[in-house]
């Protein structure tokens, strides 16, 4: 593996980023944090991430619109949402967007690890990671 | 099996003991009282008829007793003609005698006539006067010498005029009881009319009073009850009447109207939670993540981590576990079912509450919601459950109004001190499109609605003007197009102003 995976976490629950932070930079990955969706996306703007990690629903901005300026500016960049719950017309219409995959609250941090693990996989980057309950699981 | 039959019959317990008000009192039927009025006028006009047939009886009497002392005074006058004829010019004395004995023939034939008129003594006087004349002239008669007659004759006219000056008299007397008599029949008549327009101003008065004024109460009832005021009709009259009997027809409706009025409140109320549901579960999701993650990582990095960073996970699950308990509480609070329970409460705080049970769809139509209230509110006294099915009706129509608009809007709600100490005023505005005007006096009627076929019941509003009312408040609707909507409502406060 030659350099990490960059990955910017999204949402504005300030305990999903304190407690994710960790859980996936067990697997190798530089993570950054944002609870503010304006203020993570002038983060990326600066800097392309490999994979972006965001609630759809956030006060001032929300996930689709960050999608869309992520889609603008970084098209190799993975977009992994989080939604509160299964509202389908919402999922397929960021699914049209080129949306990599969907994870739905409540979930555990292994959930998505095995996401990322699965999105380093597209990006051509394979991860290897000293633990294999997490590929043992994928189908 | 039994059980339903029992609560039946301790509801009709219950609902007779509410009509108390009503059956107290005698009982006294409109019917009994057009009757007895009726018979009233009866009575009075049986009274002067009879009084006028009776006049007119004893007028035709005295008017034959005239006719015939008429006959008679001519008789006994003739006679006295006679009598000074022959003392003067010594003509014959039987002219007079027969001339008495005429008298005397109309008197005895019409005797009963008489006697009808004159008392007995009367009758036995005149009578009498009669016969000391009619021997006093035989005694005259029969004297053969002058001077003898000379000594008959002051008694002779002694008696004769007696006999004339007492029945002139007696003819006087009933010429003038005749002449009264003629002057009441002609009053009676008066009389009758007096009598007659008092008692009809009486009882035109009295039967008014009775009917146009209870059928103008029961006209208020029905508009009172219209607006969806369900109390019962209090009864405050003296007699029980067939208007008690419809007052108690009234409350029995507006019972029925009560209960029913019940049910769609909460089956309006089943729908909204239903809508509401979806946003508290995503709203539920949250604390259940960030517990679910926390423990989670506490598990994976227990034996890595730190005390306070254990501590601080634990601290982070258990203020998790209590925010999901306060989202499931304040649900669980709208929810629960049960009897209208009136509490004394804090305006501003239901208004906040409702707010946070339609948080998601707010957030979810990424409309601006804003709560303000003015300070040192007076304590309302009502029904939180109701009071924040109100606000939440009306919130989600403000949602559904702005929806129409495209994303965002603003709605913001102001409780603020009434025009008078013991109101208080919340105004709902949402910056939608507005309610046409011409909709606007049915926006309040059941099952009218404007939404599609699936997404409105049309109960919303009627339901909340139902609840409005109930706790004695008033709510209305200040809206044109382009302009938004209001709806203002005015709760009575607890202490009816006492507490300012």
């Amino acid at each position: 593996m030659s350099k990490p995976l960059e990955v910017l976490l999204l949402d504005d629950e300030p305990i999903v980023g304190k407690r994710l932070k960790p859980a996936i930079e067990k697997i190798g990955c530089v993570v950054e944090v944002f609870e503010d969706p304006i203020k993570a996306v002038e983060r990326m703007d600066q800097k392309s991430f490999d994979i972006l990690v965001t609630d759809i629903r956030m006060e001032g901005m929300d996930g689709l619109q960050v999608l869309d300026h992520v889609q603008k500016n970084s098209p190799r960049t993975k977009v992994i949402m989080i939604t509160g719950y299964a509202k389908m017309d919402l999922a397929r219409e960021a699914m049209g967007q080129g949306v990599f995959d969907f994870i739905a609250k409540p979930f555990r941090p292994d959930d998505l690890r095995k996401i990322i693990l699965k999105a380093a996989k597209a990006l051509g980057v394979p991860m290897d990671f000293p633990s294999q309950d997490y590929e043992s699981t994928e189908p | 099996m039994s059980d339903p039959i029992e609560q039946k019959t301790t509801a009709t317990h219950v609902a007779d003991s509410k009509e108390i008000p009503l059956i107290q009192g005698p009982s006294m039927s409109i019917r009994v009282k057009v009757t007895i009025s009726f018979s009233l006028f009866f009575i009075l006009s049986a009274i002067i008829i009879g009084w006028s047939y009776g006049i007119l009886t004893k007028l035709e009497h005295k008017i034959e007793f005239l006719e015939i002392s008429g006959k008679y005074m001519v008789e006994i006058q003739q006679a006295r003609r006679f009598e000074k004829n022959y003392l003067l010019y010594s003509t014959n004395l039987d002219d007079a005698l027969t001339s008495l004995k005429k008298a005397d023939a109309i008197v005895t034939s019409n005797s009963d006539k008489i006697e009808k008129i004159l008392s007995q003594t009367h009758y036995t006087t005149m009578v009498s006067y009669m016969e000391k004349y009619h021997n006093q002239l035989l005694l005259v008669s029969r004297v053969e010498n002058n001077r003898n007659r000379e000594l008959l004759v002051p008694q002779l006219r002694k008696f004769g005029s007696q006999m004339v000056d007492f029945g002139s008299e007696l003819v006087q007397k009933e010429q003038n009881s005749v002449k009264r008599m003629f002057l009441l029949a002609r009053r009676i008549p008066l009389y009758f009319m007096s009598a007659l327009f008092i008692l009809m101003t009486f009882v035109l008065f009295f039967l008014m009073r009775q009917l146009i004024v209870t059928l103008k109460r029961f006209m208020d009832y029905t508009v009172r009850i219209g607006e969806g005021d369900f109390s019962p009709i209090l009864w405050k009259r003296k007699y029980r009447d067939e208007f008690s009997q419809l007052a108690e027809a009234f409350n029995h409706m507006t019972r029925e109207l009560d209960h029913n009025r019940q049910v769609i409140v909460e089956s309006q109320k089943l729908r909204a939670i239903g809508t509401l549901v979806a946003g508290v579960a995503h709203e539920l999701n949250n604390p259940l993540n960030n517990t679910l993650l926390t423990a989670s990582m506490l598990t994976e990095d227990f034996k890595t981590l730190s005390d306070e960073e254990k501590l601080e996970m634990v601290d982070d699950i258990v203020n998790e576990t209590e925010r999901s308990r306060l989202i499931v509480k304040n649900l669980l609070d709208f929810a629960r079912e049960g009897e209208t329970q009136r509490t004394l409460l804090e305006v501003d705080k239901i208004v906040r509450e409702s707010t946070r049970l339609v948080a998601n769809q707010v957030k979810l139509a990424k409309v601006n919601l804003i709560v303000k209230s003015e300070k040192d509110l007076p304590l309302i006294y009502g029904d939180q459950q109701k009071l924040k099915q109100v606000f939440v009706n009306l919130i989600l129509n403000a949602l559904d109004a702005l929806e129409t608009r495209g994303t965002g809007g603003d709605i913001s709600i102001n409780v603020k001190h009434g025009d008078r100490p013991d109101r208080v005023f919340i105004t709902v505005h949402d910056n939608g499109p507005g309610i046409p005007e011409d909709i606007q006096d049915r926006i309040f009627d059941p099952f009218f609605t404007t939404k599609a076929l699936n997404k409105g019941t049309g109960l919303g509003l009627s339901v909340s003007r139902g609840i409005i009312v109930k706790l004695g408040g008033k709510i209305r609707l200040d809206s044109a197009p382009g302009k938004g909507t209001t709806f203002i409502i005015s709760l009575p406060t607890s202490g009816g102003g006492k507490l300012i």
